[in-house]
């Protein structure tokens, strides 16, 4: 929400990207009071009693979120340094681990052992499907983004709606660190 | 300068706390019907008692105030005190240690006794005289005595218990959150599904609902459309009336 | 006519909206196989959802902000006069304005239902009102009420305020800033709906697993709260930012309003744990829609965990209310007493006291709910020890009023009686913080009392105090002393006897949320009744007041009240963007007949070549 603020107004001293920084970082301290309170009910639930599930379909998603924030990483760095042609490539790249890491949680969903009817089907679908909702719109911005980036929007010295998005995106993948082990690799 | 304020304002505070200690003094209790009734309005009269100087306190200093240091136009400036020195840090010890005070006592040694096994009422795994297990549904209350007797809205009608005897309630619910409340025994405790609670009583007095509308068994924790009416009488009597009591329940089944 | 466009695009495109969800939903399920595309309540949130976006856009969010996203040109809707509150404006000053009038609303609304719950409950047995009925207008009436307490005094008054007290031209993201007002009237509409399909008969609390079993009326309570609770969450965000980086130069956090603090504080209480409610509310819906059970015993669910997640943010919620009142009874009696506020740093330290302890009392609301007994000593400990900052704001007000020079406008007397009630309300709270009285006085009407002391006490007056305060800065027109004198005087003493006497019947036997009571307490029960159906008519002096004296009232001056804090430097109204000439703070706001000081000054402007200086405080 934060991402495409503007305080450009007659007072012109404020740093805007200033600003939507510390605001995009409040915002991500609500959201991990929202991802923690779900982790919580995982283990209020169901303590560390863990149902099976597809270990290699989990690591093999997990690696490429992991590898989709270091391309989204190298993008923002890429175009800190004004070299629009690898941002754009990378950023394109992100976008696309990103809807590889999506269509995995799908496919999760669909060959699940286990019904969301009872507690730890309840618990399992719901944190992958609202973390599956934050990647979703991680990537709709990132999409955006890039189409403005691919006009050449962004330079050096203006390119926030690139580092807010990958920072959001690197919010989204850390949130996945803490879901993968409550979820796959407890017990 | 402020010794010709503090004492007007000291005696109004003393005046208005007199007042209020009334409020300790008075019978503003239901029917005291079980030990932990006792403990309760004891408990409450205490903090009463506590707690009306210390609002009387703010009463006093607002009404003081209002009348000695009014100003008609808003055009006079007040003392320039700021309150930095050490009347702040009085302050905090003083709250602080009335809060810590009613933490420990009557808070947690109450506490202590409601959930020792030792203590004849509340939530400590105290050995009863009678055990009844209590199941809330919408919107009405089943009692399942030791020996399988039930007692419902249609049979039994009434809850009988008897005088001077520890009773354990096991609490369940069958639909939705309960909650099981008797006003005369000041005692409570929720009943949800899949869990089950529990909480020992022991009646002091002998007392019926149909005298006294403080002995029932009532819902505490909204239920639903007729959450209101989701309540059940209790009578109180001797032992040796309610084992007949509990016998006449038994052959009428048959 | 923009404000005849921006609202009549709105509902239009809600309403596309809603019905494209409605239909998309059925698509989905219809592709998916599902025998029918008509799920019930599934449907109904995706029609909210889409209509909920059709309404942002329509009412002006498209041209200002969503134009962007897409790499076009943004273009501002610039509408004249009493327009401007009609549309997606992002002046913090219309912000501030729309909420208060729009929370007044819901709260008069909201108190003609509790009328008639009292009208219910003027005697045993059932007057005119089924159980059904009397339970939805229960539910409805603390939900609309609780939604003013969280919103009204932080987004009325601290919208209009804050970038005012801390000399910056708007807040840090003024179309955040319209985005969270715009979203509040699809929660009236979720909210107001709920009668019509049956209403809600959870209360606001929403235990499950009533609320997973009962009517359709709780889908739209758990979208509408949960899309409140995205406007709390961004507001506090945009408070946070505005206040940490658009201070004026030489507002030092030592120089910060006391008000300023409040608002600090609370926004990020309703940042961290306004999340709890939603997460709560998600899951009670997904039990519903998706058949999950979180809430089922049966298949490994817990009633339980629900209270404790609610809990974790509605206890923090009641700091939400009740912080800004306190915050806004201290600015008022610092000023209106003519003396620098007591005890400032301690204060300061109260607010954060309160903002560190809020998140750690939680389950005092759930003591006698079957926790282990391990969990009561220390919640018991936490609850009993937030008495102890709440006591440093009460030493503050106290102390600032000692020796002063009071004031006694409409605006002080509300301010006063901030503390007043706070001061009961704070006393009764004891009782029920210690087990072995909650365990008796638990949802009973002794907590009802307490807390509509509490937040009707602290922080309604609160709200009351702060629009006399600003009504002469909003409007540029004085409001009519006598008739605000009045109001007060009405409404103070009809407030406490109303729920002074409440306590009683919760002490003797009578339990909250019950449509009927038992016949032994009738007497009592009439006197709350008559005594609540006076201070529910001392509004009417209200509006009557506020409307009457927008209209003819005598213009009132830039700086009716004296006062030295920076809003009352500018022009009644203020202009926009606030300050023709940015401030600088040289000293404290609140010091009062110290010889030569001064609190903010405007270098640029000039008279008679001489510097302007703000305050009248230093002679």
């Amino acid at each position: 929400m934060a991402v495409a603020a503007s305080a450009a107004h007659g007072h012109a001293t404020h740093n805007p990207v200033r600003f939507n920084r510390l605001g995009l970082w409040l915002f991500f301290f609500s959201e991990s009071i929202l991802f923690g309170l779900l982790l919580t009910t995982r283990f209020f639930l169901e303590g560390i009693e863990r149902e099976h599930v597809d270990q290699h379909l989990g690591l093999a998603i997990t690696i490429i979120l992991l590898l989709s924030s270091l391309t989204a990483f190298t993008a923002e760095t890429a175009i800190e340094h004004n070299n629009q042609r690898v941002a754009n490539w990378f950023l394109m790249a992100t976008i696309v681990l990103g809807i590889i890491f999506a269509a995995g949680v799908g496919f999760e969903w669909k060959t699940a052992e286990f019904s969301r009817h009872e507690a730890f089907g309840s618990v399992f679908f719901t944190m992958t499907g609202i973390h599956a909702a934050h990647v979703v719109s991680g990537i709709g911005i990132l999409f955006l983004v890039w189409i403005q980036l691919k006009r050449g929007k962004f330079n050096s010295k203006n390119h926030w709606p690139v580092s807010g998005s990958v920072m959001y995106w690197h919010f989204v993948d850390v949130v996945w660190v803490f879901f993968y082990p409550a979820l796959y690799l407890v017990k | 300068m402020h010794i010709k304020h503090l004492i007007p304002a000291a005696v109004l505070w003393v005046i208005i706390t007199a007042v209020g200690e009334l409020l300790v003094i008075a019978n503003l209790y239901p029917t005291v019907g079980s030990l932990e009734a006792d403990d309760f309005d004891w408990i409450f009269r205490f903090l009463l008692a506590i707690g009306v100087p210390v609002f009387a306190f703010v009463i006093a200093a607002i009404v003081y105030s209002m009348y000695a240091f009014r100003s008609a136009k808003g055009d006079e400036m007040g003392s320039t005190i700021r309150g930095n020195g050490w009347f702040p840090r009085i302050w905090l010890i003083v709250t602080g240690g009335l809060a810590a005070f009613v933490m420990v006592f009557p808070g947690l040694t109450g506490l202590q006794k409601l959930q020792s096994d030792r203590t004849a009422y509340g939530w400590g795994d105290t050995e009863a005289d009678v055990v009844i297990h209590a199941t809330g549904a919408q919107f009405n209350w089943t009692f399942t005595f030791a020996d399988g007797t039930e007692v419902n809205i249609i049979k039994g009608k009434e809850l009988v218990l008897p005088v001077h005897q520890k009773v354990r309630f096991n609490i369940d619910s069958v639909d939705v959150v309960h909650s099981l409340w008797i006003p005369a025994f000041r005692m409570k405790i929720d009943a949800i599904p899949g869990r089950t609670t529990y909480m020992t009583v022991e009646p002091t007095v002998k007392g019926s609902y149909a005298e006294d509308q403080s002995f029932r068994v009532q819902c505490a924790e909204l239920c639903g459309l007729d959450h209101s009416v989701m309540n059940f009488p209790i009578r109180v009597v001797e032992k040796p009336e309610f084992d007949q009591w509990l016998a006449s329940l038994k052959t009428g089944a048959k | 006519m923009y404000a005849a466009k921006s609202v009549s695009g709105g509902i239009g495109l809600g309403l596309i909206g809603f019905y494209l969800g409605l239909g998309f939903i059925a698509l989905l399920r219809w592709t998916l196989g599902y025998p029918e595309p008509w799920g019930g309540e599934i449907n109904i949130i995706g029609g909210y959802i889409f209509g909920l976006i059709g309404w942002l856009m329509g009412v002006g969010m498209w041209g200002i902000w969503g134009r962007e996203w897409f790499g076009q040109r943004t273009y501002p809707r610039k509408a004249p006069g009493w327009q401007r509150y009609f549309t997606f404006n992002t002046d913090h000053k219309v912000i501030g304005v729309q909420y208060t009038v729009t929370f007044i609303i819901v709260f008069l609304l909201a108190g003609a239902l509790a009328m008639m719950m009292r009208l219910e409950l003027a005697n045993s047995g059932m007057q005119f009102l089924s159980h059904a009925q009397y339970n939805g207008t229960m539910s409805l009436h603390g939900t609309l009420m609780i939604a003013v307490a969280v919103a009204a005094v932080i987004g009325g008054i601290g919208n209009y305020a804050i970038p005012l007290l801390i000399g910056a031209e708007d807040m840090a993201f003024p179309r955040l800033n319209a985005l969270t007002f715009w979203l509040v009237p699809p929660v009236a509409v979720a909210l107001l709906s709920t009668p019509f399909l049956g209403g809600m008969e959870t209360g606001w609390t929403a235990y499950p697993p009533l609320s997973v079993t009962t009517n359709s009326a709780q889908i739209m309570f758990d979208l509408g709260i949960i899309t409140f609770g995205l406007t709390s969450i961004l507001g506090g965000l945009n408070f946070l930012v505005t206040i940490m980086f658009m201070r004026a130069p030489g507002l030092s956090w030592g120089r910060l309003p006391i008000f300023v603090w409040a608002i600090f504080a609370t926004s990020w209480i309703a940042l961290l744990y306004t999340q709890g409610f939603a997460v709560a509310l998600l899951l009670i819906a997904l039990d519903r829609v998706a058949g999950m059970a979180f809430f089922n015993s049966t298949a490994g669910g817990d009633p339980l965990l629900y209270q404790h997640v609610f809990w974790f943010y509605s206890h923090p919620a009641v700091y939400i209310m009740v912080l800004p009142g306190f915050g806004m009874a201290l600015e008022i009696i610092a000023h209106f007493s003519r003396k620098p506020l007591f005890a400032y740093r301690y204060a300061v330290g109260a607010f954060l006291g309160i903002l560190g302890l809020s998140g750690v009392v939680w389950a005092h609301h759930m003591f006698t709910a079957g926790i282990p007994n391990y969990l009561h000593g220390p919640f018991l400990v936490a609850t009993e020890l937030i008495s102890v900052p709440t006591g440093l704001v009460f030493l503050s007000a106290l102390g600032t009023i000692w020796m002063g020079k009071l004031w006694l406008k409409t605006p002080m007397l509300f301010a006063l009686a901030v503390i007043f009630n706070f001061g009961c309300g704070g006393v009764t709270g004891i009782f029920l913080a210690d087990v072995p009285t909650d365990i008796h006085l638990q949802d009973t009407y002794f907590v009802v009392a307490h807390f509509h002391y509490t937040i009707v006490g602290g922080e309604i007056f609160g709200l009351f105090a702060g629009i006399y305060y600003y009504f002469p800065k909003i409007t540029g027109r004085m409001y009519n002393e006598t008739l605000g004198k009045l109001q007060f005087w009405w409404m103070f003493i009809a407030f406490n006897v109303t729920f002074f006497t409440m306590h009683l019947p919760g002490v003797q036997g009578m339990n909250r949320r019950i449509a009927d009571y038992q016949s032994g307490l009738d007497t009592v029960n009439l006197i709350v009744s008559l005594s609540g159906l006076f201070l529910g008519a001392s509004f009417i002096l209200f509006v009557y007041n506020m409307i009457n004296s927008w209209i003819r009232g005598p213009l009132a001056g830039d700086n009716p009240w004296q006062v030295r804090t920076l809003e009352w430097q500018v022009s009644s109204p203020p202009p926009l963007e606030n300050f023709p000439t940015p401030p600088v703070v040289q000293g404290h706001p609140y010091d009062y007949g110290v010889p030569g000081s001064v609190h903010g000054v405007f270098p640029g402007q000039k008279l008679g070549g001489v510097p302007v200086v703000g305050g009248g405080g230093g002679q």
